[in-house]
């Protein structure tokens, strides 16, 4: 298993053997087949592989949104594998940041208030929860349009307020399940960037897509066959079987 | 307020607030089948208290210092016959009465007919005629209007005199001055010299429909053979329940009832008229509880499917809520408040609607309404709490919805 940054940095999360299996009517759908990996601070990670190879059911455990079947997951130093519902609901909102193919905007609430909202389950005071949730907008470029609603947005505007909401509570690391599949592909550039910026600020990016093409330009890159890890490296590498790649480091930046 | 407990009440009262205005056609929905609950129980109780308190007055004008020896109680359980074939009591025995009671402040017997009352051509029917004395006046509660009252004098010589209520009065001389005037009662004429002072109802029966004559007078004009009563008043500050106990060994004495045999009398009060009375409406009561039972159960119903119809329509608002650290107790809070909050504004509205119903039954009907300012807020806070308990199902489900299925919903 690769190991990005260096030995000492404790990793922010360490997989091992999960599966995840659902029963449908009697038979057993393995969705995760004992996947193990670690992802440290700082990291920005595509998960790749075809429709049904079990990108979004990883995404929904590393998200603590779903729990494993069998195997260890923990989070920045806490084992999420057992814990309560309530419990899980804590570690949402204090570790992740969710960013979804469909946005998931509340469609009568304001930007703002969109992206208030981890901060209110916080418990944090209106005056600050406000001054925050303006500032996380100033981040994704959109102070401007903090009072208008979701459909008053683009489609690339309504994702920076997701990213946005995603960045506000400041989580250990932003889990985007798909972030460009709704957008044209000038949006979905600009959305990209987006990313590259607040990976260079940083921030740990686990990114879900089948495009080979965005997972080319993370520096790291799983790819999912059958609820199994079958590559892990570089982005270009996994994502193009270009081995000749250069480091993956470099792509981002350009 | 820990912070937690903060998160669940502020939050879940914002967007509770926020999907009442979000969501009118359902508030309205919501409103209007609890509303119509409150409102049809307020309207029942509205009443019930109107009709309570319009007794209560009505039995104040008897007096609470009064009592009634007679032949016949007033609410007759069992076989009239028995009572009927008691002794009648007699004049002397009135007057022993009050030589051996020594906590009677006025003492009067008194006997009655209905009859008709007649001047000048104009004639009134059904109307009380009481034989009377002077004493009488003091015990009924009686004030007079002008002239004078009914003396011993009048009594002694069967003075054909009259003093006549105010709905007689009304009646009979319209725009005239009744003092001096004779009328006939049944034929026979008494002059008047005096009228009462209005006491208004009692039990539906006009009591102001009356007149009054002496007591001997009654019996020489109307005849003989009809059995009186005694009435009687007794000192202020005397215990009514104590002065009845004596009165009983009293009046036994008088009577010379024998040791160990049933009471041939019944001393009345008007407070074994509230106890019939109570009887009847605690009847009232009951139906007006089921009705509003039924009623509340229609609109509890009603909520908890326009709930449920929340909750699916919120499928993907509880997802990403909870995505984003919402406790299932805050989604839980959430609903509950906004079904109660739903329903106290029916409730609120329902309590304007019954109060509206209560006061035009008491305008077109001699029905008294009187709401008391506890039942306006019992039926908010009643509504609130129907909401709370048809919302604790819809507010379950919306919590116990697996948060990944709810993002996919669509
Ligand atoms: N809730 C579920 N119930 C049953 N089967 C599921 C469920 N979620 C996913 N699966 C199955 O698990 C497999 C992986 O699905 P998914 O993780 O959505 O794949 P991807 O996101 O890579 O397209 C698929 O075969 C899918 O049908
Ligand atoms: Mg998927």
């Amino acid at each position: 298993m690769s190991q990005v940054n260096g030995a000492g940095s404790p990793r922010l999360i360490d997989v091992q053997d999960v599966t995840r299996v659902f029963h449908v009517g009697g038979e057993e759908v393995r969705a995760l087949r004992g996947v193990s990996f670690g992802i440290s601070r700082g990291e920005w990670v595509a998960i790749i592989g075809q429709s049904g190879s079990g990108k979004s059911t990883l995404m929904n455990v590393l998200g603590c949104l779903d729990t494993p079947s069998s195997g260890r997951y923990m989070l920045n130093n806490k084992d999420v594998s057992h814990m309560t519902d309530d419990e899980l609901a804590v570690v949402r909102n204090e570790e992740i940041g969710f960013i979804f193919q469909t946005f998931q905007l509340l469609p009568k609430e304001t930007a703002l208030s969109n992206v208030e909202l981890p901060l209110v389950y916080r418990g944090m005071r209106a005056k600050e929860r406000r001054e925050r949730a303006r500032a996380a907008l100033a981040k994704v470029h959109l102070e401007h349009r903090m009072h208008h609603r979701p459909n008053e947005l683009s489609g690339g505007q309504r994702q920076r307020v997701a990213i946005a909401r995603a960045l506000v509570a400041e989580p250990s690391m932003l889990l985007a399940d798909e972030p460009t599949g709704n957008l044209d592909s000038a949006t979905g550039e600009e959305i990209v960037r987006l990313f590259e910026e607040l990976h260079r600020a940083g921030n740990t990016l686990v990114l879900v897509t089948h495009e080979p093409k965005l997972a080319a330009r993370c520096p790291r890159a799983i790819r999912l066959s059958d609820g199994e890890i079958v590559a892990d490296g570089p982005g270009r590498q996994v994502a193009l079987g270009d081995l000749h790649a250069p480091p993956a480091q470099a792509a981002g930046g350009s | 307020m820990s912070k937690a407990v903060r998160v669940d009440v502020m939050e879940g009262a914002r967007i509770a607030f926020f999907s009442l205005g979000a969501n009118r056609m359902r508030t309205v929905l919501t409103t209007v089948g609890i509303g119509i609950g409150v409102a049809t129980l307020l309207a029942i109780i509205g009443i019930i208290q109107g009709l309570n308190a319009s007794f209560d007055k009505q039995l104040a004008s008897l007096g609470s210092n009064t009592l009634q020896v007679s032949k016949f109680p007033w609410v007759i359980k069992g076989d009239w016959w028995m009572y009927r074939n008691r002794k009648n009591f007699t004049l002397p025995q009135v007057e022993q009465i009050r030589a051996q009671a020594p906590f009677i402040a006025a003492i009067s017997p008194i006997v009655g007919r209905n009859g008709d009352v007649g001047f000048n051509g104009q004639q009134l029917s059904t109307v009380d005629v009481f034989g009377v004395t002077q004493e009488y006046f003091a015990i009924g509660s009686w004030q007079v209007m002008s002239g004078r009252s009914l003396t011993d004098a009048d009594n002694a010589v069967t003075r054909p005199v009259a003093v006549i209520g105010a709905t007689v009065a009304e009646g009979l001389f319209p725009g005239i001055n009744p003092l001096g005037r004779s009328i006939r009662i049944d034929g026979r004429p008494f002059q008047v010299v005096g009228t009462l002072a209005r006491k208004g109802k009692l039990l539906e029966r006009d009591q102001d429909l009356a007149v009054m004559v002496p007591f001997k007078t009654f019996y020489s004009t109307f005849g003989k053979g009809r059995p009186f009563s005694i009435s009687m008043a007794v000192d202020q500050g005397q215990d009514i329940r104590k002065a009845e106990e004596q009165l009983v060994g009293i009046v036994r004495r008088v009577r010379g009832t024998p040791p160990g045999a049933p009471d041939d009398f019944s001393i009345n009060r008007p407070e074994q008229l509230a106890q019939t009375y109570e009887q009847l409406t605690g009847a009232l009561y009951g139906v007006a509880l089921g009705v509003g039972f039924i009623t509340m159960l229609v609109g509890g119903i009603g909520i908890m499917n326009i709930m449920l119809v929340s909750v699916r329509e919120r499928t993907r608002e509880i997802g990403i809520r909870r995505a984003l650290g919402a406790r299932k107790r805050t989604i839980v809070v959430q609903f509950l408040m906004e079904a109660s909050a739903v329903s106290a504004v029916g409730g609120l509205l329902g309590t304007i609607v019954g109060l509206g119903t209560a006061k035009v039954v008491s305008l077109i009907t001699p029905l008294a309404a009187d709401v008391q300012a506890g039942t306006i807020m019992g039926g908010v806070g009643f509504a609130a709490l129907v909401g709370l308990l048809f919302g604790i199902w819809p507010a379950a489900r919306a919590a116990n919805l697996d948060p990944v299925e709810a993002l996919r919903y669509e």
